[in-house]
């Protein structure tokens, strides 16, 4: 059997995820009584759960979907202080590419939005990214070549 | 069916709403956002049959995910670098636009809110079934929230980069070599990898 695809996550990420379940659940089982949740009146709800609550099958897909990434979720956390020199899973790297300076935050796919400089693990950048120091230079190849120079590496998570 | 006849003259507003990127670029009779959807769709539909995906909610979220552009204006990755002056703007796209982590979430935030309120106006008169559904499946699209919603959302970057990939083969007026370095930030599903393996080796 193939093996489960691992989802990396970080604490922050994780945490996201499990309010959303709960929230979900209790606006699930609201929904099959026939009742108005008490969390429908709170200013806490995300509104994005109300557009899922008018459609029961998909409110179910997207619990059935955070319970498997529940069951094959690994953490992401800072490497030991030794190790903080290397680029992994939840670091912050400075690049210079082409001239221009450039800021990313490597993570994994579930919470890559390469928009605000969340980079996936998983992208071709990312990883060629992975394992390297300040100072190296990360070719990412194809035909078209692209250099990126590592100048800073920080772990801003714990 | 009032309601149905006054969103279809709405959405068949975008066939004529010509993509702002390629506007600034100054490409010749350029494309319209539904023409963009058409054939993102398209590409969705088949490179997501290479995987375990629920097709009919992928090609819907390729259909609906740029209705919101019938009110909310088309942003582009270099909004707010471009200045007025065309020739400027020009010079403006040599460069990959960079921007601080902050001004990167600011921007974000600001085209999520312009464009959920246009995506709301648009359907507001439409019956509540449909109108959660399509809400739905525009808030997927944005927050990737499904599997569907992660690949649909880098089939639209992946049709923009065959759209540029043309136009600079036919026009020349596009920095390739940055659309390349760009997408191999943003992608990272394994079907839409090898597609964009196939592209740049026939192309570049």
């Amino acid at each position: 059997m193939p093996e489960e695809k691992k989802f990396y996550l970080t604490k922050e990420g994780l945490e996201r995820l499990k309010k959303e379940y709960a929230d979900l659940k209790e606006l699930k089982l609201a929904k099959t009584k026939g009742e108005s949740p008490k969390l429908l009146h709170s200013e806490d709800l995300n509104p994005e759960y109300l557009v899922f609550q008018e459609d029961i099958s998909f409110l179910q897909s997207r619990i059935i979907e955070l319970e498997n990434i529940f069951k094959n979720s690994a953490m992401i956390n800072a490497p030991k202080k030794e190790k903080q020199n290397i680029i992994d899973l939840g670091a912050t790297i400075l690049v210079e590419v082409d001239g221009q300076k450039d800021e990313f935050t490597l993570v994994g796919s579930l919470e890559a939005n390469p928009t605000i400089g969340k980079i996936s693990n998983e992208s071709p950048v990312g990883k060629a990214l992975l394992g390297h120091r300040v100072g190296d230079a990360v070719i990412v190849s194809s035909p078209i070549q692209t250099v990126y120079k590592v100048k800073k590496i920080k772990y801003k998570i714990s | 069916m009032k309601e149905f006849l006054d969103f279809f003259i709405n959405t068949g507003t975008l066939k004529r709403k010509f993509r702002k990127g390629w506007l600034v670029h100054q490409i010749k009779n350029s494309e319209s956002t539904a023409e963009h959807i058409f054939r993102m769709a398209i590409i969705a539909w088949i490179l997501g049959s290479k995987k375990k995906l629920n097709l009919e909610r992928v090609i819907k979220m390729a259909l609906i995910h740029d209705l919101c552009e019938v009110y909310a204006p088309d942003l582009t990755p270099y909004d707010p670098l471009l200045p007025k002056n065309s020739k400027k703007a020009l010079e403006v796209l040599k460069k990959w636009p960079k921007f601080t982590p902050s001004l990167k979430i600011k921007k974000y935030k600001n085209k999520y809110k312009s464009e959920l309120e246009g995506l709301n106006k648009l359907i507001s008169k439409l019956p509540l079934s449909l109108k959660a559904e399509i809400k739905n499946l525009w808030l997927d699209f944005e927050k990737g929230l499904t599997k569907e919603g992660r690949f649909v959302k880098q089939v639209d970057k992946v049709e923009n980069l065959l759209q540029g990939i043309e136009y600079w083969k036919k026009y020349g007026k596009i920095q390739h070599r940055l659309w390349m370095r760009w997408i191999k930030e943003i992608i990272d599903d394994p079907v839409l990898l090898e597609f964009i393996k196939v592209l740049e080796n026939k192309f570049c």
